[in-house]
């Protein structure tokens, strides 16, 4: 197994336990690239965005993560859209 | 004109009572009815429908949900929907509910919906017990909601709305991986809402998908995920072009 294919079988574990995790997190990007990982998305709170980060740092230890994970806003919309 | 509010996916667990609330407080100002597209929970859990039930209940509008497959994790769905209930939403699966929004009646038809793909890259009744079963779930989700729909259509609504979990139309999944769209919704749905006629689609469960698409019948589609919008909930105009459904014979909320 080279390292690659080591790295994709780690994120792929790390996908299903965020899945069946605290958060049950399916809805974040989690892909090699280059020899980093990106974690990207937009997340329900901050706890949840602190958890992936929690586990992706200790499942993918060794691999450079790139991180870009967004809090959602809870605000309400300032305009409607017009649907003709 | 109809003010739509929406919201999918906004996967409320046991910590995250009073996040929405603020927002969901000011609705009735915006708008005349909240759809939730699904996902309501994170483990669907009687607990965390609990906490979904406080943060939409006593909103000075009818809500209108239909759960997620987040939803259904725990086996609890019927806890969920009975928690979401007695809270005073109406939730639907493979049901229509007529609402009385200044005299226009407007119906929305509802069905949590399932995967299967989209037309020329789906699956097939075909093989396998288990595949056989996931496509034909996914058939009865559409059936039910094509037969809403009629229903609504039927019962004089000029307004009629499709509200799902899963995706009618891959357009609002862009930016999800293409590998996955077979597991993000089915052009079923949208052949049931082409066949039967919906003036507004709306769905969730794509969290990194778009939210502007339409059916090829030309129903309009918007993802309403709550990542998706980035918004406690979007707001819809919808003008009513049809003279039925104005009769005095209109029935408030009719939950069925």
């Amino acid at each position: 197994m080279n390292d690659t294919s080591a790295a994709e079988y780690r994120i792929a574990h790390l996908r299903e336990h965020l899945a069946s995790g605290d958060y049950a997190e399916m809805g974040v990007r989690i892909e090699l690239r280059g020899s980093s990982v990106l974690i990207a998305g937009t997340v329900s709170s901050a706890g949840c965005r602190d958890e992936i980060l929690r586990m992706a740092k200790e499942e993918l230890a060794g691999l450079p993560l790139r991180e870009d994970l967004i809090v959602v806003s809870a605000t309400a919309p300032d305009h409607p859209e017009e649907l003709a | 004109m109809i003010r739509i509010a929406a919201v999918g996916d906004i996967h409320l667990g046991l910590d995250s009572a009073g996040v929405l609330r603020p927002a969901f407080e000011t609705i009735r100002d915006s708008a005349d009815v909240l759809l939730l597209a699904g996902d309501l929970t994170r483990h669907g859990t009687a607990g965390e429908a609990r906490v979904v039930a406080q943060e939409v209940a006593g909103l000075g509008v009818p809500v209108v949900a239909v759960l997620g497959n987040h939803d259904y994790h725990s086996d609890q769905q019927a806890e969920v929907t009975a928690v979401l209930g007695e809270a005073g939403v109406t939730v639907l699966e493979g049901q229509g509910t007529v609402l009385d929004i200044g005299g226009v009646r407007v119906g929305v038809a509802g069905t949590k919906g399932f995967g299967g793909g989209f037309a020329g890259r789906s699956g097939g009744d075909f093989g396998e017990p288990e595949m056989k079963e996931f496509i034909r779930y996914t058939r009865r989700c559409a059936e039910g909601l094509r037969r809403s729909l009629d229903e609504l259509k039927a019962r004089g609504c000029s307004v009629r709305i499709a509200l799902t979990h899963f995706a009618p139309v891959p357009d609002t999944l862009a930016g999800e991986p293409p590998e996955i769209f077979p597991f993000l919704g089915s052009y079923l749905l949208a052949e049931a809402m082409d066949e039967s006629g919906a003036d507004l689609a709306v769905h969730g469960h794509a969290h990194l998908g778009t939210e502007h698409g339409m059916t090829s019948g030309g129903v309009r589609v918007r993802n309403v995920a709550q990542p998706v919008i980035d918004r406690a909930f979007a707001v819809y105009h919808l003008a009513v072009h049809a003279a039925v459904g104005t009769a005095a014979d209109s029935v408030p909320v009719a939950a069925e």
